[in-house]
C-alpha cells in the first residue's frame, strides 16, 4: 500500500534530483533520502527525468506507486541540469527546497544540517565537499580553477560553486529563474540578483559507484562564457549603458591618445615619429569601436525599459540582515 | 465529426452555413491556405483536394487568407463561397508573411486537426489523406516529403544540399521540409513560435517545442515539377533562412556563446597579428604605414563587436526568460504541476488587423 504523505498540499522539504540516465541509482537515492528524512519533517522527492534513454523513467514510476511522497517529472526531452533543476523547483510544493545530484556522489544525511542552518536565517545554503572523490585531472583541477575564478569575479565567498546539494527557501527561488547552464552559478546569480543571504556547510561526497558522469573538460570554455555572462547580468542588468560607457572608454582614451599625441608629436619632431595612412586608419577605427559600443549601450538600456514597462518589474529582494 | 457519404467533389454543401446549430458544427478538418507569391488556380486547388477529402467522408472547411494585394487572386473562390461551398476568406491589413497569414487564420480554425496548403501544386490531392492518417494515429505534425523525381537536376542538387546543411547544422534529418503540406494538431500552431518566414521551418521549430513530427512520403504533382532553375536569390534566401534557424534553435537561450565564440576567434587572431606587428617594429620594421596593422586593428574591433553583441542578446534572453517555462514536460507522476494543467491553454484571439470576409 502506498505511503501516503501526511500533509501533501504543502510538505515542509521539498527534494529535487535532476536525473539523466541514472536507472541504478535512482533506488538506492529514494532509500537513502527516506533514511535521512526519517521522522524529522513532512517532505516530498522530486526525481526530474531530463530526457533518459534508459528505464530511469520506468523505474521511478514505480517508486512513486510504493510511496506517494515521490514524485516524477519527465521532460519531453534533454534540456540540460538548470532547466531541469527549475522544473523541479517548479514542482515543488515545499517550503524549503533541497538539491541533490542522483549519482549517489551527495550524501542525503547531510540534508538536515543544510535545512538547519537555513533555519538559521539564510536564504540559501550550499554545500561545500571536504574531500571529494572525483578525477583530479578532468573533474577536480577544472573544478578548483573554476570556483577561484567565480570567487574571484563575483565577489560571492562560495568556495564549491559545483555542488548540487543545496537549500532554499521557496521566496528565494520565486525571484529567480535557471536557464541556460546557470546551475553553476546559483550563489552568485542569488546574491546578484535576489540579495540572497547566503551560507556554506561542509558536506560529504562519495565516489561514483553507478552510472557514468557526463561532465568533462569539455565544459570549461562554456563556463568562462557563462561566467562572463553571470557577471554581467550580476552587475548590469540594469544600468548596461554603464558597462559600454566602460568598455568604450579603452578605445576611445586610446584613439584620443594616439591621435592627438601623434598629430602634436609629429608637428614638433616629424622626424621621430611615424604617422602615416595606416596610423590615421588604427585611429579612426579605435574611434568608431567607442562609438558603436555606446550605442549597443544605449540599446541595452531602451531593451531594459522596455522589459520594465512591458511586464513585471524585476525588482531586487530584500534580505533581512538583522532581527 | 464525419460527414455521411454524398456529395460529390465541387457540390455546394448545402449543410454549411445553414442553420445556427450547423455553424457551430466542428469539422473534421481546416485546411489554411495562405496565398502569397504567384498563386496557381486556387479554385482547382480547392475543387481537387475537397474530392479528396469528401471521398473519405471527411468534413473540412477551407480558409484561404491573403493580403489586399492578392485579392484578385480569390475571384473565383469568392464565388464558390457565395454559392454555399465551405469556404471562408480572410485578409490581413498590411504585406504580410507566410506566417502571419496562417497564424491569423489559425485563430478561426473549428477543425479537430489543421492542414496547411501552399497556394500553388505541391502533392497528389489524393494524397493528403496519408498525412491526416498520420496525424490521427498520434503525431502532432505530418509533413509531406515529395520525391521530386522530375525537378531540373540543379534544382534537386539545391534540394539536397539544403537538406544535407539542415541536418549539419541543426541536428535534425529532414526529407523535404519546406514543401508547405502539413497537417497537425490545433496546438502546434498556438505553442510554436512563427514569424516572419518560419512557416518554412515548421517541422523543425515543432520538433524542437517536443512534439512529435513525421514526415510521410507522397507523390509529387505533375505541375510542381520545376523544371527552370531557381534564381540565385532564391538560393542566397534558403540559406540566410538557415543559419538563422540553426543559430536560433542552438543559441536562444545563450547568445553570448555564439557571438563570444565568433568575436573571441576574432579578437584573438587580431591580437596575433598586433603582436607580431609590434615584435617586426622593435626589431626595426616602420610601423605606421603597414596594411597589416589596418588589419589587427580591424579584427580586434571586430571581434570586440561580436562579444559586445552576445552581451546584448544575453540582457534581451534574461528579461524575456521572465517567469516564463522553458521546458515541456512529457509527464507527471505522484503530484498536480502547481502551473496550468495540460490542454487548459485558450485558443489565442485572432489580431484585431485580420478581418474575415463573410460571403453570404
Amino acid at each position: 500500500m502506498p505511503l501516503a504523505c501526511p500533509s501533501m498540499s504543502r510538505p515542509k522539504l521539498s527534494v529535487i534530483v535532476p536525473v539523466l540516465d541514472e536507472e541504478d541509482n535512482v533506488g538506492p537515492v529514494a532509500e537513502q533520502v527516506r533514511a535521512a528524512l526519517r521522522g524529522k519533517w513532512d517532505w516530498e522527492l522530486i526525481f526530474v527525468d531530463d530526457g533518459s534513454e534508459d528505464t530511469t523513467r520506468t523505474r521511478v514510476r514505480q517508486l512513486s506507486q510504493a510511496d506517494a511522497r515521490i514524485r516524477l517529472v519527465a521532460l519531453a526531452r534533454r534540456y540540460g541540469q538548470s532547466t531541469a533543476m527549475q522544473a523541479g523547483f517548479d514542482s515543488a510544493r515545499g517550503e524549503i527546497i533541497v538539491s541533490i545530484d542522483g549519482d549517489l556522489q551527495n550524501d542525503p544525511r547531510d540534508i538536515p544540517r543544510l535545512v538547519a542552518k537555513l533555519d538559521e536565517g539564510y536564504d540559501l545554503v550550499s554545500g561545500y565537499r571536504v574531500q571529494r572523490r572525483d578525477h583530479l585531472i578532468t573533474r577536480k583541477v577544472p573544478s578548483w580553477v573554476a570556483n577561484r575564478l567565480i570567487r574571484a569575479i563575483t565577489g560571492v565567498p562560495i568556495r564549491d560553486n559545483g555542488c548540487s546539494l543545496k537549500a532554499y527557501r521557496r521566496e528565494l527561488l520565486e525571484r529567480m529563474r535557471l536557464y541556460s547552464d546557470l546551475h553553476r552559478f546559483i550563489p552568485a546569480v542569488a546574491a546578484g540578483i535576489a540579495a540572497a543571504h547566503i551560507a556554506e556547510v561542509q558536506v560529504r561526497h562519495h565516489p561514483r559507484t553507478a552510472g557514468t558522469s557526463k561532465y568533462g573538460l569539455t565544459r570549461v570554455g562554456s563556463v568562462l562564457v557563462d561566467l562572463v555572462t553571470v557577471t554581467m547580468i550580476r552587475r548590469f542588468r540594469m544600468r548596461p549603458l554603464r558597462l559600454f560607457s566602460m568598455a568604450a572608454l579603452v578605445p576611445g582614451l586610446s584613439a584620443l591618445v594616439l591621435g592627438a599625441g601623434g598629430w602634436i608629436a609629429g608637428a614638433l619632431a616629424p622626424h621621430l615619429i611615424e604617422t602615416g595612412v595606416s596610423f590615421l586608419t588604427v585611429v579612426v577605427l579605435l574611434l568608431a569601436l567607442a562609438a558603436y559600443l555606446l550605442m549597443l549601450g544605449l540599446l541595452a538600456e531602451f531593451v531594459v525599459r522596455a522589459r520594465r514597462r512591458g511586464g513585471r518589474p524585476t525588482i531586487p529582494m530584500v534580505a533581512e540582515v538583522s532581527a | 465529426m464525419r460527414r455521411a457519404p454524398g456529395g460529390g467533389p465541387g457540390t455546394p454543401d448545402t449543410s454549411w452555413g445553414g442553420s445556427a446549430e450547423a455553424e457551430h458544427e466542428r469539422p473534421d478538418l481546416s485546411v489554411v491556405v495562405p496565398v502569397t507569391e504567384n498563386p496557381q488556380p486556387l479554385d482547382e486547388i480547392y475543387e481537387a483536394f475537397r474530392a479528396a477529402f469528401d471521398a473519405h467522408d471527411e468534413v473540412a472547411e477551407f480558409l484561404f487568407v491573403s493580403a489586399p494585394w492578392a485579392r484578385g487572386h480569390l475571384a473565383k473562390i469568392r464565388a464558390l463561397a457565395r454559392a454555399g461551398h465551405p469556404i471562408r476568406i480572410f485578409e490581413v491589413g498590411a504585406r504580410a508573411g507566410e506566417s502571419d497569414l496562417l497564424l491569423g487564420a489559425s485563430g478561426y480554425c473549428r477543425g479537430e486537426l489543421i492542414v496547411t496548403l501552399p497556394p500553388y501544386w505541391r502533392i497528389q490531392p489524393a494524397e493528403i489523406m496519408k498525412l491526416v492518417r498520420r496525424v490521427r494515429e498520434g503525431a502532432a505534425l505530418a509533413s509531406a516529403a515529395r520525391g521530386q523525381t522530375g525537378d531540373h537536376p540543379l534544382n534537386r542538387l539545391q534540394h539536397w544540399g539544403f537538406h544535407t546543411l539542415l541536418k549539419r547544422l541543426v541536428g535534425t534529418e529532414f526529407q523535404d521540409i519546406a514543401s508547405g503540406v502539413r497537417v497537425m494538431r490545433p496546438e502546434v500552431l498556438r505553442e510554436v513560435p512563427l514569424y516572419g518566414d518560419a512557416f518554412r521551418f515548421l517541422p523543425l521549430l515543432a520538433a524542437r517545442e517536443d512534439f512529435r513530427v513525421e514526415e510521410v512520403v507522397v507523390q509529387q504533382h505533375p505541375r510542381d515539377r520545376r523544371t527552370k532553375v531557381y534564381s540565385p536569390g532564391t538560393y542566397f534566401r534558403r540559406v540566410i533562412d538557415l543559419f538563422g534557424m540553426a543559430f536560433l534553435t542552438r543559441f536562444t537561450h545563450k547568445p553570448l556563446r555564439f557571438f563570444g565564440l565568433v568575436g573571441g576567434a576574432l579578437a584573438l587572431a587580431g591580437a596575433t597579428l598586433l603582436a607580431v606587428v609590434v615584435a617586426q617594429r622593435l626589431a626595426g620594421t616602420p610601423l605606421a604605414n603597414r596594411p597589416a596593422l589596418v588589419i589587427s586593428v580591424l579584427l580586434l574591433v571586430l571581434g570586440l563587436q561580436s562579444v559586445a553583441l552576445g552581451l546584448i542578446g544575453e540582457i534581451i534572453v534574461h528579461f524575456s526568460v521572465g517567469e516564463a517555462r522553458t521546458y515541456r514536460l512529457a509527464e507527471e507522476v505522484g503530484g498536480l504541476s502547481r502551473g496550468e494543467p495540460p490542454g487548459s491553454e485558450s485558443i489565442p484571439e485572432p489580431p484585431p488587423e485580420l478581418a474575415e470576409h463573410r460571403t453570404q
